[in-house]
């Protein structure tokens, strides 16, 4: 790592109808380092970085690039001057080859105008080589995962000889393994001097790559650290600005009788042989891979997939749970891992979004009434501490932490009994998840019961008063609050054991 | 989604207004009681249509069939009229006949996964070919005073059709926002992954969505045969875009989950009054097609404009 | 959001100025012509008519259309605003010969009076509804039909197979002038009509259907359109299926322009003239007549007849 400064934004200014999303903030950015990007959401991470990779203009402020002020005019602009922008949704067309992806809109042509397909395939071979990964460059994007898809969007960046390569939580969507691949990639694209804006929540990932790190809250610049010269308290304090305890609340709720138990749940292909049981006031904890399975059991359990064999009993009756519809009946609420295309309506409002399933409960004559609807709809908002201008508004329009809380009031006001969260606290700032546990401690505590999907092991460990661990569609092991650790989770979940049926 | 509908909709209520203002000016003739009923009942029909279409296109959807099952449900409705039916029965078998149209569209697109775009494209030919066999390419023309009363009597100084049209837009706007099959329209629309997890029998919602989108063609059918005293197998053809362009026009996204049916009246006076000036002022015939086509694109325009400022 | 509006209402005054064509001659009485549609030669014709009457009479006069020949409401929507804007005479082509006779009423009711050009209305719904017409000026379809069948029996010699395209059905028009054809053919015993379909007055259904007509009846001689639109698309049916070069007797109606350089080629055998040119003219004339208060004829005949490539006028 060298200190030459490649990039200096100085303050800088952004203002929205209604919202400085920017008040003066200066960002500096080194030749071939790991710069950490904090901050809640809402913070002003993505405006700035909107700004710097062309796609937003700015009020105020200059930006130079080697020393020399740049006007940044659109993304096509920022391309050319070197600044690549990854963003959590890619932008890839899944039908077309990674070859074809890499150079869309600059195919390499013959003198007849025609796309050279070899000079094409053996220069997306040789990008692809060099950053060190292993990827069929003929492939179609639908055909490979995410996590290579993820590269293909660094290697296009690349090509187009990006200096400046910023990512938006690039290991999201991605498992342990793929994350540490991802991590070697960056260190090698970092010591070949290409400068990396990493924008994250995870603590551990922050300490894991950062060399730097800027934290920014409420749209300003609160400090700009090494990595290595601040612990993990002060580095939440600075984001959130108030000491933050980031263990678990302790769980007190009473493991109370059986409310839902699976036998021999099959789904060809998917789940094979599940069995457990759930009880009132206790959260199990679901831990397994990516693809093991667990979000098809949900779905499972909740009826949207049909199952090939096996046998649900709710309160000790038998359940033909053949539709979420049934499921909803039977006291089941599902909050879904992406609440953005399964869990919300983005485009209604949080009273709307709350009220779907339940609507039933504020029909008199077949007639909506607004008024029992919205006060119901309010009380929630308010015993949730939901931060929304008001109960019209769109839900597009509020936070992760927020939109959860929405999808939980939806459950909260079907009087669920059984809830399955999967990936509760998926992109949603350190100050909500707080918030988010001990809603589900509060809801245990009243005889709710939960499972819980989750990929964050100390998210499981924390929460659960017992695990199961899935491997291959079926369950690998069961441990209790006591037994469990992370080493032994990840053994079940490789396939190092298996204690269950 | 309050804030931006209600912007939206003012927007467009204004362009109503300040189009209104302009042909004011321009013209003696607008600004008359009996110019504005005239235009109140040219519009009544595809303002009908319109109101099927906006449920149709809240819920991400589109019905290309509505021109041509308005067409069989008239020639179907005339044949039993001059078979001698009762009227009142009369029009319940033409609006049946719309509304069993509607629900094959809806089957085959919830049911039969079928796009929305190519279910209704085939029921506009099939439609438009069974009221063409059923009455051999030929009009049926002539009815009693008593059912062309329908379009061309005065209810209290307004014509009745203008009433018909009064009355399916508030019983419209309360479906919309007062009843579960307009909140679950909305739902549907906004995200069917969602709708269908938060427990709503999609494909029972969509039926019925369908099916009033081609129950109220019926209803346009009985309007347009009283008032040309004839049911023409090749009526209402292209009436399908008039009203896509009305609901748009009115704030409907074609993207599903948002709009309004006083948003969609709008944009069907808009279209109306157009018609209308343009006539008043003698302009020529072309020019009109290219005026309704640059205000159609204006408002989408003003749309997206407004969606971005909103980002 | 208020630029665009902005903009969008200034395109909208702007093409408003710029088609507005109205008031040429300041007080004067304005006559307004409303046909079936403005994308066919035979109405371009009828309106170029009364706009050089029109000139010379001083009268203003506004020519309009639907956007499409069958949309029948359209038209009475338009002459709706017309009567709003209080023309004070109408000339219409009716787009539907029943259809349009309760927009006649209102017109009655409004005491403008009303010339009916080219299509009749259905004289006994006509009476029925109790509205009235000043005038009917049209050539007879009826006749112009018969001029064409016995035309085409003198070809085949008394016996033959012959075709019929016909225009949208249950437009008096279009039965007019197959009705007088199927009289005109009576005369020759030995003719046979094999087949009788719509092709909507369109140039490329009569394309598709006489292609169809080709497959099914190939020992077709002879066909009869009911307009040069249909023959023309006829004519191009059979050249693509080698059959062109007259061989086949194809008849229109309409003289149309291309129709006559067919006729010319030799591609086409025959089509019956009407003067839509004069149409517009006496349309004109007599809505002058009308407003000086002069008593004008119930119905005025315009000159019909045959064209071949013996009475071809010289181009």
């Amino acid at each position: 790592m060298t200190s030459d400064i490649i990039l200096s934004m100085s303050h800088i200014r952004k203002e929205f109808p209604g919202v400085v999303a920017l008040d003066d903030v200066s960002f500096r950015l080194q030749k071939g380092e790991v710069h950490i990007l904090l901050g809640e959401n809402g913070a002003g991470k993505s405006t700035l970085m909107k700004i710097l990779s062309g796609a937003y203009g700015k009020d105020r402020g200059n930006i130079f690039l080697d020393g020399e002020e740049t006007q940044i005019l659109n993304p096509r602009h920022a391309q050319k001057l070197g600044i690549g922008i990854i963003y959590q949704e890619f932008n890839l067309n899944p039908h077309m080859t990674v070859a074809e992806n890499i150079f869309l809109g600059r195919e390499p042509v013959n003198r007849l105008g025609i796309i050279d397909e070899k000079k094409l395939n053996r220069t997306a071979r040789e990008i692809i080589q060099d950053l060190g990964v292993n990827i069929d460059a003929g492939k179609k994007i639908s055909e490979i995962g995410i996590a290579r898809q993820q590269m293909v969007e660094v290697a296009k960046a690349l090509s187009l000889n990006a200096r400046i390569l910023i990512m938006d939580e690039p290991s999201a969507p991605l498992t342990r393994n793929e994350i540490t691949r991802l991590f070697e990639m960056i260190r090698r694209l970092a010591k070949r001097g290409v400068s990396i804006v990493y924008i994250s929540h995870r603590m551990s990932e922050i300490y894991e790559i950062g060399d730097r790190v800027t934290v920014l809250r409420d749209g300003k610049n609160v400090g700009t650290r090494n990595i290595a010269e601040i612990d993990r308290r002060d580095l939440i304090r600075l984001m959130v600005n108030r000491d933050l305890d980031e263990r678990y609340p302790s769980r007190t709720a009473e493991v109370g009788e059986e409310i839902l138990r699976v036998e021999g749940l099959e789904r060809k292909g998917v789940l094979t042989n599940i069995n457990f049981r759930l009880h009132r006031g206790e959260i199990l904890g679901i831990a397994g891979l990516m693809g093991s399975g667990r979000t098809e059991l949900a779905r499972a359990i909740y009826g949207v997939d049909p199952v090939s064999a096996g046998k649900i009993y709710v309160r000790n009756k038998l359940a033909n749970i053949n539709s979420p519809r049934k499921a909803i009946r039977l006291g089941m609420g599902f909050l879904t891992e992406d609440r953005k295309s399964e869990g919300l309506v983005l485009v209604l409002s949080v009273k709307e979004n709350i009220t779907v399933p339940s609507l039933h409960k504020y029909l008199k004559f077949g007639v909506l009434n607004f008024k029992r609807e919205l006060e119901t709809v309010n009380g929630y908002i308010e015993s949730l501490s939901i931060k929304t201008p008001g109960a019209n508004q769109m839900v597009i329009n509020l936070s992760g932490g927020n939109q959860q809380k929405v999808v939980l009031s939806k459950w909260l006001c079907c009087q669920s009994d059984i809830f399955i969260f999967d990936e509760p606290t998926r992109g949603i700032d350190v100050g909500a998840k707080a918030e988010i546990y001990s809603l589900m401690n509060l809801l245990t505590s009243r005889g709710v019961a939960i499972i819980m999907i989750s990929s964050e092991l100390p998210e499981i460990l924390g929460m659960s008063d017992r695990m199961l661990v899935m491997h291959k569609g079926s369950i690998a092991g069961e441990l209790t609050r006591e037994q469990a650790n992370q080493e032994k989770i990840m053994e079940y979940a490789i396939g190092e054991h298996r204690n269950y049926n | 989604m309050m804030q931006i509908q209600n912007l939206r909709q003012f927007g467009t209520f204004i362009g109503l207004l300040a189009l209104c203002l302009l042909f004011w000016i321009l013209s003696p003739y607008f600004f008359t009681v009996s110019n504005l009923l005239n235009i109140a009942q040219q519009t009544s029909i595809i303002a009908i249509l319109s109101v099927g279409m906006t449920f149709v296109i809240i819920t991400a959807g589109i019905d290309l069939s509505i021109g041509s099952v308005l067409a069989f449900s008239g020639v179907v409705m005339a044949s039993a009229l001059h078979a001698g039916v009762p009227i009142p029965l009369a029009i319940l078998v033409g609006l049946g006949v719309g509304y069993l149209s509607g629900t094959v569209n809806g089957l085959l697109i919830s049911y039969g996964k079928l796009p929305p775009f190519i279910a209704t494209l085939g029921m506009m030919s099939i439609a438009r070919g069974l009221a063409l066999w059923f009455t051999n390419g030929r009009p049926v023309s002539g009815f009693s005073d008593s059912f062309r009363f329908l379009a061309t009597g005065d209810i209290l100084f307004i014509p009745a059709s203008v009433w018909v049209m009064v009355i399916v837009y508030l019983i419209a706007h309360f479906v919309l926002t007062r009843t579960k099959l307009g909140r679950y329209t909305y739902a549907i629309g906004g995200n069917e992954k969602a709708a269908i997890l938060s427990g709503i029998n999609v494909n029972r919602y969509k039926n019925i969505i369908y099916g009033l989108s081609g129950l109220l063609g019926g209803l346009g059918a009985v309007i347009l045969t009283a008032r040309l005293n004839s049911a023409q197998p090749i009526a209402g053809i292209m009436y399908e875009l008039d009203a896509i362009a009305a609901t748009v026009i009115g704030g409907t996204s074609l993207m599903g989950g948002q709009g309004t049916i006083f948003g969609t009246l709008v944009g069907a006076l808009i279209i109306g009054v157009l018609r209308n000036g343009l006539n008043l002022l003698g302009v020529a015939s072309f020019i009109q097609q290219i005026v309704i086509g640059a205000v159609i694109i204006g408002a989408i325009l003003l749309d997206t404009q407004l969606k971005k400022q909103k980002e | 959001m208020k630029k665009l509006l902005l903009v969008s209402l200034s395109v909208l005054m702007l093409s408003v100025f710029w088609g507005c064509n109205r008031e040429q001659f300041p007080g004067e009485p304005t006559v307004a012509l409303v046909v079936k549609t403005l994308n066919n030669p035979f109405f371009m014709e009828m309106q170029r008519g009364a706009e050089d009457a029109a000139t010379e009479l001083k009268l203003n006069l506004v020519v309009q259309a639907a956007e499409r020949e069958v949309d029948v409401e359209q038209q009475m929507q338009i002459i709706e605003n017309l009567i709003q804007r209080r023309v004070d005479v109408l000339a219409i082509t009716p787009s539907g010969s029943r259809e349009i006779i309760p927009v006649i009423s209102r017109a009655n009711r409004n005491d403008i009076p009303v010339i009916i050009v080219d299509t009749r209305l259905d004289e006994s719904l006509l009476e029925s509804d109790g509205a009235h017409i000043a005038t009917f000026i049209g050539s007879d379809n009826y006749e112009g039909g018969r001029l064409a069948g016995l035309y085409v029996g003198q070809r085949l010699n008394g016996s033959g197979k012959v075709a019929i395209l016909e225009g949208i059905p249950g437009h008096e028009t279009g039965d007019s002038r197959r009705l007088g054809f199927l009289k005109g053919i009576e005369q020759s015993s030995g003719i046979q009509v094999v087949t009788s379909q719509t092709a909507n007055w369109e140039r490329n259904l009569g394309y598709n259907v006489f292609e169809n007509i080709l497959q099914s009846y190939a020992d077709v001689q002879a066909v009869f359109a009911a307009n040069d639109l249909m023959a023309l698309g006829a004519v191009e049916a059979l050249s693509s299926n080698r059959r062109g070069g007259g061989e086949i007797i194809v008849v229109g109606f309409d003289a149309h322009s291309e129709a006559l350089e067919a006729i010319r080629k030799g591609a086409m055998a025959a089509t019956v003239a009407q003067h839509p040119y004069d149409m517009g003219r006496i349309a004109l004339e007599n809505a002058a007549k009308l407003l000086n208060g002069e008593e004008v004829p119930a119905e005025i005949p315009v000159r019909i007849e045959l064209i071949t490539i013996d009475t071809l006028p010289g181009l």
